[in-house]
């Protein structure tokens, strides 16, 4: 039996409450944390240029883009009605990897900075679009994963020739860079650059709650609650190609946390896709920050990726992800 | 269809042996594999007697001739594409092709394999290496006595000496027994570098580069010359903001890249750029 809806709602806005406020601790921990020092006050002209221009840019980002990697993958999840989908698995942060490699090879970075959160946009948008195309809309778990695996191959393919072509002596450690991730040394430079069009893609994936609630019940069920389904394809498509592109445009890939976070708050959020888009935002910020903190505790005694990190949790979480729906799918 | 291999090699090698027999002439038809050596040899000997350098001898961002080495055939390094200059003297360096010169030296090819050079002996080594293999031995030692006259005019030491970092690409810095390394020392100057809390990669986090300012921090250039998106650090605010603070020089990597003369102009560089810091802070 479902409780009330006002004590629904109560108890949403508890859990909200709840993950904003862990991610705003976690936010102020990325801060105070850095080889200079733990604090929030470093001292003399070079703590505050630590504190601006190096860890004010890697907490922001580390939020922004842990959220949008986070609810894009809770809005994939809830539009193919699959718990496999997930920006990197499906192949959509490899094509904004492609698109953002390109905008700096071809030289158009030099041209207008603003190329490198548009090519990962173009580039996530046509991964994006290619995975639906290949697995169709309705297609099962399997079939989803299996286009996701060939656009990311494909892509990761194509950002190595790409590497060579430019016979760039940093090719070999680009090529790590894009596919695992870094928050390191980045600056405001990046933020100013990415975060308005990761801040658009959050807010037209926030308008999808409505329509993915009713999509729980099916498509023809969804269509007679009024929902336009050609909207919503619309909007999640372009949602996560905003968030994830312009997040991979200025940090490389960074997997699994599109898909660990909308799995651990789903039982929470009672199933309802409307209240787990904006709890996965706020726990994919928690997620990468505190990822990105424990990196840096590490880093005297081992050197991690932050995609190695969110992989070494993730990957084993998907194996246990693909067991279930293995028995799940077993007659 | 492997008989008909052996068959080909056993040519090549035959060949080879032929080609290498004929006398002890200097060689003519000289084929390097590396940048160092493309940079010695093409100082060396006359452009007629060099049949291909790599496609790095002329690139102005690594190589500190590259005006002289345009036009030069190019190499990509593999034991058949080199064997298209039929060559009669290979010149390799440690990196990257020692199946090319294993296979080479098979077919009864001449290979000379060059050491890295990480000090000023290692530069003086290598010339004279290529100079006594090329068959010029006194404009060996005529590079390496101008090399020893530059060496020595170099401004006196000041004691205590200033403290250095080379900061690169990616936040990498260059650390004891490196060629940049002992650049610095000539120069008068202290390599910081092992001073800072660095990563496991040999990187310094460029928080902890602000928090204990070198005296003279020490750039390569090659920010903009390559698009990478790990070049970043060289274009962050912070480090901008830095350079306002500490003394800071950029050398060219095409002047240390190498262990070749050339290593002079940098050096040259390093210490007039720690007599204009005057005395240390420290």
């Amino acid at each position: 039996m479902m409780p009330p809806a006002g004590q629904r709602d109560a108890r949403g806005l508890r859990l909200l409450g709840l993950v904003a406020g862990a991610a705003a601790a976690a936010f102020l921990l990325s801060l105070a944390t850095g080889p200079a020092g733990f604090g929030l006050r470093l001292p003399g002209d070079a703590g505050r240029l630590i504190f601006q221009e190096i860890r004010l840019p890697r907490a922001v980002l580390g939020a922004l883009v842990g959220g949008s990697l986070g609810l894009a993958g809770a809005a994939l999840q809830g539009y193919l009605r699959n718990p496999l989908a997930e920006p990197s698995l499906v192949g959509v942060s490899g094509g904004a990897a492609l698109g953002a490699v390109l905008a700096i090879h071809l030289g158009l970075t030099s041209l207008f900075a603003l190329a490198l959160p548009a090519g990962g946009l173009i580039g996530g948008a046509v991964a994006v679009l290619a995975v639906l195309a290949l697995a169709g809309a309705r297609g099962g778990p399997v079939t989803l994963i299996l286009a996701g695996l060939a656009v990311s191959s494909f892509a990761a393919a194509l950002i190595a020739l790409a590497l060579n072509l430019s016979q760039n002596p940093f090719a070999a450690v680009e090529m790590v860079y894009w596919m695992m991730g870094s928050l390191a040394d980045r600056s405001l430079t990046q933020v100013r650059l990415a975060a308005p069009l990761m801040l658009l893609g959050i807010a037209l994936l926030l308008t999808v709650g409505r329509a993915l609630d009713a999509l729980t019940l099916g498509e023809d069920a969804a269509r007679s609650l009024g929902i336009d389904l050609d909207r919503t394809r619309l909007a999640v498509v372009a949602g996560t190609a905003l968030c994830v592109g312009a997040a991979t445009a200025v940090t490389g890939i960074i997997g699994f946390v599109g898909l660990i976070v909308p799995h651990v708050l789903r039982p929470l959020a009672r199933n309802r896709p409307g209240l787990l888009l904006p709890a996965s935002l706020f726990g994919g910020a928690v997620m990468l920050l505190v990822a990105d903190v424990a990196l840096r505790l590490l880093q005297p005694w081992v050197e991690l990726r932050i995609g190695v990190l969110t992989a070494l949790i993730g990957a084993p979480f998907f194996v246990w992800l693909v067991l279930r729906t293995r028995s799940e799918l077993a007659p | 269809m492997l008989g008909r291999a052996l068959l080909v090699l056993g040519l090549w090698a035959v060949f080879g042996l032929a080609a290498g027999g004929q006398g002890a002439a200097a060689p003519g038809r000289i084929v390097s594999l590396d940048l160092c050596t493309d940079q010695v040899l093409v100082d060396l000997v006359p452009r007629a007697r060099i049949a291909a350098v790599t496609h790095l001898a002329a690139d102005p961002a690594v190589s500190a001739i590259p005006d002289k080495a345009r036009g030069l055939a190019i190499t990509h390094g593999l034991a058949e594409d080199v064997l298209r200059y039929d060559p009669d003297l290979v010149l390799a360096g440690p990196f990257g092709v020692s199946a090319t010169v294993d296979l080479l030296k098979r077919l009864g090819r001449n290979v000379v394999v060059v050491p890295l050079a990480n000090d000023l002996a290692g530069v003086r080594a290598s010339v004279r290496l290529i100079a006594s293999a090329v068959g010029a031995e006194a404009e060996g030692e005529a590079m390496i006595l101008e090399f020893d006259r530059r060496m020595a005019r170099l401004p006196a030491p000041s004691t205590p000496a200033p403290g250095a970092v080379i900061y690169q690409i990616g936040g990498s810095i260059s650390g004891p027994g490196s060629l940049a390394d002992a650049a610095l020392a000539a120069a008068g100057l202290r390599n910081l570098g092992l001073d800072y809390r660095l990563t496991r990669a040999g990187q310094v986090p460029l928080e902890s580069l602000i928090a204990r300012p070198p005296d003279l921090l020490v750039l390569s250039s090659g920010a903009d010359e390559y698009r990478t998106i790990v070049a970043d650090n060289l274009r962050h605010p912070a480090l901008r903001r830095l350079r306002e603070q500490v003394a800071s020089l950029e050398v060219p990597w095409r002047h240390w890249l190498c262990g070749t003369p050339h290593l002079a102009d940098a050096i040259e560089w390093l210490a007039q750029a720690r007599v204009r810091l005057g005395a240390p802070a420290r």
